[in-house]
């Protein structure tokens, strides 16, 4: 189960998702509309994962904790406060580089 | 490398035809980018005809955490190994998204510009992990890159002449 290529389909399943602070595991469960609790292990955490954990949190998208406080953060969770994660626009990326190489 | 490479496909999406034919640099010691690059090709091949690309590989300028010392040395060497595939491709627009990989490529076409042998615009877009410092491959080229784009509002506060477009992965 630890490297299968991809848990898309577990994680369309599920009703909640646990992860730690890595980008691709929150962006993933978030796009999902999945309501999600980050789990911060900082000894272990390059300082600038959790910069998107952070402001993922201050925006209002997801739960944050870490190790000890997780069964806490469970059981006193409320879930439906979470708002939801709009996707990212690549068309302005596309845009914004026709408009620089004239290409429009 | 992974989270890199599904970050520049997304980039990518959305792009027209005039962008072609792309030529994808990967770091030798990568694995995994390689089967992401061509399972996007092969779905752009089902809606765009001239669907034109190619991979190549450098070495790797440096490890995570690998020391400042080393990693000069092996970004050099990076550096002159990127040098015969730049000036081969030639490429009219670079863009890449921070790993470690880009920091070579980069400095190269910067290198045949200032030779002038070939002007490339350098197109560079943090990561979207990266809220409130850059990375170590944006510090560098938000010197050398003709366009630097953030995707956080702090980031744009801190450094001033890059392009702050939003989320766009």
């Amino acid at each position: 189960f630890r490297f299968k290529d991809s848990l898309a389909e577990e994680l369309q399943s599920a009703d909640l998702v646990i992860s730690h602070a890595g980008a691709g595991s929150c962006l993933e469960a978030l796009e999902k509309g999945k309501p999600l609790i980050v789990v911060i292990n900082e000894k272990l955490m390059d300082n600038h994962q959790l910069e998107l954990a952070k402001q993922l949190h201050r925006d209002g998208c997801v739960l944050y904790c870490n190790c000890s406080t997780l069964v806490e953060t469970l059981q006193s969770m409320n879930l439906s406060a979470l708002k939801p994660f709009p996707p990212g626009q690549p068309e302005k990326f596309a845009s914004f580089l026709d408009k620089v190489l004239g290409l429009q | 490398t992974g989270g890199h490479t599904t970050e520049v496909l997304r980039l990518l999406s959305c792009l027209s035809e005039s962008y072609s034919p792309r030529h994808y640099v990967l770091a030798d010691s990568d694995k995994m980018s390689e089967a992401k690059i061509r399972s996007f090709e092969q779905k752009r091949a089902e809606t765009f005809s001239e669907s034109q690309f190619s991979l190549d590989r450098i070495p790797r300028s440096r490890e995570v955490r690998q020391s400042w010392i080393s990693s000069v040395l092996t970004t050099l060497y990076s550096i002159l190994y990127s040098l015969p595939l730049t000036y081969k491709r030639k490429p009219d627009l670079i863009l890449c998204n921070g790993p470690g990989t880009c920091v070579p490529v980069c400095l190269s076409a910067f290198l045949l510009g200032l030779l002038q042998i070939k002007r490339t615009i350098i197109v560079y877009v943090e990561s979207i992990c990266r809220v409130e410092t850059l990375s170590l491959s944006g510090k560098i080229l938000y010197y050398f890159s003709d366009y630097f784009i953030v995707q956080w509002p702090d980031l744009k506060k801190k450094y001033p002449k890059s392009v702050y477009l939003g989320r766009i992965v």
